[in-house]
């Protein structure tokens, strides 16, 4: 059994027994094919070959299969994943929030000195003294009112301060005699006269320009 | 446009298209869809299997086959047809078995009698004394030139199609098909 010279129509010979072939290619290949021994060979030889392997091949049980197979499950359409991880970083950064503070707002509750320590500390604020220095706590204590519960315990850091002797404290006023008193009171009615938010003295220090090239330049 | 492709191709495009829309209609939950693949591809993939060497138990691969093609059938974005996409997961589970066929027969003695029972058992099938012959001599065959043989005379693939199911190029598929109708024509003249 010989080979067809033209190997281009050889080549196609499987799709014209399979009728792959469109009509103007089918005609061109068939008038061939009318001609050539070789070809007509071959075409019977293919028929062969593919009735052989279809009748060696058993039947497939069609159910069998399908009986096995997955389901179809749609796939949900629409869910923006990009989104979402924005929305959960947002709710992670909100719960911590709301952790930190309550954390915050138990720990200053079981410790009321501690509370009332920071409370003073942040609405205190710094009195300058007659004599010209800052006082953050101590003095500034007498010219307030006592605080408004008295079941609160007292500052510390009043107690230190007047411990320091910065100030004159109330177990000592009962020993003071009535010339020591007045200076007492002129000397705290300088400091209400004196006003608490006082400027900063400014030193300017101007340099001579010298070389005569304007400023800036 | 290749010279040997041109004019093929006709009833490739409509076959591509009803099983784009099978399987669109599957994955919309359609479960006849399913059944339709199988009815349209099932014996190719017997014939494949039988070709190929597979002897026993052909329900089970194309069985298989479909499974493993239906799980993944989501992620089949049609490069392909799904046809040729099924031939080459099929190739797959073969080279599967044979190696573990291969392994189970390092362990036993090969059963030489089985194998001629089969062997005559098939040959009384084929009535046809040509189709005998035939199967003969593509038996004589690599088992590469046996698949892409089975593949263009059995199936009507086209080389590139073939490259894809059996992972080759399309100039080696045309190699194997040529030497392997050589082969089988030099047989039959003997």
């Amino acid at each position: 059994m010989n080979d067809c010279m033209n190997a281009e129509i050889r080549d196609q010979l499987p799709e014209l027994v399979h009728d792959r072939l469109d009509a103007a290619r089918r005609a061109e290949i068939l008038s061939h094919v009318e001609a050539c021994a070789e070809c007509r060979d071959e075409i019977e030889l293919l028929r062969a070959a593919r009735a052989m392997f279809e009748a060696q091949t058993p039947r497939v049980d069609v159910c069998y299969v399908v009986n096995a197979l997955p389901l179809a499950k749609p796939r949900p359409v629409g869910v923006q994943r990009g989104r979402a991880v924005w929305t959960d970083w947002r709710i992670a950064a909100a719960i911590t929030l709301l952790v930190a503070g309550g954390s915050s707002v138990a720990v200053l509750r079981r410790d009321p000195g501690t509370a009332m320590a920071l409370r003073q500390t942040v609405q205190t604020p710094p009195v300058r003294r007659a004599d010209g220095r800052s006082d953050s706590s101590g003095s500034s204590a007498q010219a307030r009112p006592a605080p408004a519960a008295p079941s609160e315990p007292t500052p510390r850091a009043l107690v230190a301060t007047d411990a320091q002797g910065s100030g004159i404290g109330a177990s000592r006023l009962g020993d003071l005699t009535e010339q020591q008193l007045e200076a007492l009171l002129g000397e705290i009615d300088q400091l209400q006269a004196t006003p608490v938010t006082d400027p900063e003295p400014v030193s300017l220090h101007v340099r001579e320009n010298t070389s005569g090239a304007p400023e800036g330049a | 446009m290749n010279q040997a492709a041109r004019g093929a191709g006709a009833g490739r495009e409509s076959d591509d298209q009803v099983d784009a829309e099978l399987i669109a209609r599957w994955k919309a939950g359609d479960e006849r869809a399913a059944t339709a693949l199988v009815e349209r591809h099932a014996a190719a993939l017997a014939r494949f299997a039988v070709a190929s060497g597979e002897r026993s138990d052909v329900d089970e691969l194309v069985q298989d086959t479909f499974v493993r093609a239906f799980n993944s059938l989501h992620g089949f974005r049609g490069d392909s047809s799904f046809r040729t996409w099924l031939f080459t997961i099929e190739r797959r589970l073969l080279l599967d078995r044979r190696r573990a066929e291969k392994r189970r027969r390092d362990r036993t003695e090969i059963q030489e009698d089985d194998a001629a029972t089969e062997y005559d058992a098939l040959d009384s099938v084929l009535a046809d004394e040509t189709q005998r012959r035939v199967r003969a001599a593509v038996e004589r065959l690599s088992p590469t030139q046996r698949e892409v043989f089975t593949l263009r005379v059995a199936e009507g693939l086209s080389y590139k199609e073939i490259a894809e199911a059996v992972g080759t190029t399309e100039g080696a598929a045309r190699v194997h098909y040529h030497n392997a109708m050589r082969s089988v024509k030099e047989f039959l003249d003997e």
